[in-house]
């Protein structure tokens, strides 16, 4: 076998024998999961950077149990309740996209669901052990030199997923939360103007790279981009 | 702003078919205003450039201070003894445009900033028409939802209807309260905040109305996206020393911008 052979064959074992170590959650026998959500049990986790001023400074914050969408809302999921919508058949399992937080509020609600807050969100996305990746490890993304925004099919990255086994908090679309933005120094004439999103990409013409889990991103809540989609979560009654 | 004249890759180019018709055209509906026409004139399909013998060590791009010059190519300007705007496609009323018919439109300025893929931003005070404006005038079909737009240096872009009507999209004759220059696109460029610069096109020439989005020149030409929309990172504000800021995507705002009211 010649050498790059050998290194490319490496590579994709690698690749391959890499998974994410789930969190054993048990979840109580009077509780039913609705389909394609996850059951994140109440406790403690650690949330933010203690570097990142903007964040929760890496301090230990406790959530109640609550369920969040495995997967981004696909096209065609977004379809079953709003029929008005449009997209390429080979789009469909491909997140819906230039949605403003009010539409994607407007889905949630018919589907008796909310948006996640930030506590929900990052606690699916990267457990109890602060780290900084859903996935834990560092890796390198793979569209680096391009210049644009290309998302995935919601189930795709399984290599990905969170400690809990959400798809896609590192990486594809960014998403909306149920949370005005704020920092502390915050400038009066910015305060109530966005919403948070969380989990997606920062990239340059040449680089494309995984936002760390505790990064905070804000937008306008009525943008419709290509680069923002959502999740639903529900309370646990 | 990565705005080209490059041959290579360019899969649609301005060849002399009208040319004699649509010089003595435009002078003539320049006095009627915008009006409806033949279909079949519609089209551009003529050489627009200002010096077909571009001198060999001619350089485009430049880092002028405060608002950095690109272009894929050297383009040494308009020919405007012959330019004029075509705007068809499927819509029930193609109109021709005259240099002075588009000061008929209702003028709208704005600041903001164009976001270079390159990194760089760079602010200015843009003045222009919003889209809706052509839209209502031409009617296009109801199944025309993508827009495809030529320059004279055979560069050519492509958006959906829908991000052309968004109130901060400009097609813009004036920057800072002068007409266009020949770097920054006289005589008509667009001006999208939200697209990377290289979407906001110079030189237009010829606007059509299609059911099907085409590509534009920098995805046929590298790893550029046609979508073009300005993603999360850092940018480098010229008018910031270019110092490293975090911006969101969309259109960029900086803490010392001014954002607008709506």
């Amino acid at each position: 076998m010649k050498p790059f052979t050998f290194f490319f064959f490496f590579l994709l074992l690698s690749c391959d024998s890499y998974e994410v170590v789930q969190i054993k959650v048990e979840v109580p026998a009077e509780i039913l999961v609705p389909e394609q959500m996850i059951y994140i049990p109440a406790g403690d986790f650690i949330m933010g950077h203690e570097e990142e001023p903007r964040t929760h400074l890496g301090k230990l914050v406790s959530s109640a149990a609550y369920f969040i969408d495995r997967y981004e809302v696909s096209h065609a999921k977004y379809k079953k309740i709003q029929p008005n919508h449009t997209f390429s058949p080979k789009s469909a399992l491909y997140p819906v996209t230039h949605l403003s937080y009010f539409e994607a509020l407007d889905y949630c609600k018919a589907l008796d669901k909310r948006l996640p807050t930030e506590i929900e969100w990052e606690k699916a996305a990267r457990g109890t052990d602060g780290r900084k990746w859903p996935w834990k490890l560092y890796v390198d993304h793979p569209n680096n030199g391009f210049s644009g925004f290309m998302s995935e099919p919601v189930d795709k990255r399984k290599e990905w997923i969170s400690p809990y086994g959400v798809y896609g908090m590192g990486h594809n679309v960014w998403e909306w939360i149920d949370e005005v933005y704020t920092y502390p120094g915050q400038p009066e004439n910015e305060s109530e103007l966005f919403k948070v999103i969380r989990g997606g990409l920062l990239q340059t013409h040449i680089t494309i790279k995984f936002s760390p889990s505790y990064f905070r991103n804000w937008m306008k809540p009525d943008s419709k981009l290509n680069f923002i989609g959502f999740r639903c979560a529900k309370d646990v009654e | 702003m990565k705005h080209e004249n490059r041959n290579k890759g360019a899969k649609e180019k301005n060849n002399s078919v009208f040319k004699f018709v649509r010089r003595d055209f435009f002078k003539l509906i320049s006095f009627a205003g915008i009006s409806s026409i033949l279909p079949n004139v519609a089209s551009a399909k003529d050489d627009f450039r200002n010096d077909k013998n571009i001198p060999k060590k001619y350089i485009q791009n430049r880092d002028i201070p405060g608002f950095h010059i690109r272009s894929a190519n050297p383009f040494m300007g308009v020919d405007m003894g012959n330019w004029g705007l075509s705007i068809g496609g499927m819509v029930k009323n193609p109109v021709a445009m005259s240099y002075e018919d588009l000061f008929g439109m209702k003028m709208v300025s704005q600041v903001s900033r164009l976001k270079c893929v390159e990194c760089w931003s760079a602010k200015a005070k843009w003045e222009g028409f919003h889209f809706s404006e052509l839209v209502e005038k031409l009617q296009p079909d109801a199944t025309a939802k993508f827009v495809y737009i030529q320059s004279a240096d055979s560069y050519y872009e492509s958006f959906t209807l829908e991000e052309l009507l968004r109130p901060r999209v400009l097609f813009v004759l004036r920057m800072d309260g002068q007409p266009l220059s020949r770097d920054h696109g006289y005589p008509l460029r667009l001006i999208a905040p939200f697209k990377y610069g290289y979407k906001n096109i110079k030189y237009i020439t010829s606007i059509k109305f299609l059911d099907i989005r085409k590509r534009n020149y920098w995805s046929n030409s590298g790893p550029y996206s046609v979508d073009g929309t300005i993603q999360p990172g850092i940018d480098h504000p010229l008018d910031f020393d270019k110092k490293p800021l975090p911006i969101n995507g969309g259109e960029v705002f900086h803490f010392f911008d001014k954002r607008p009211l709506a």
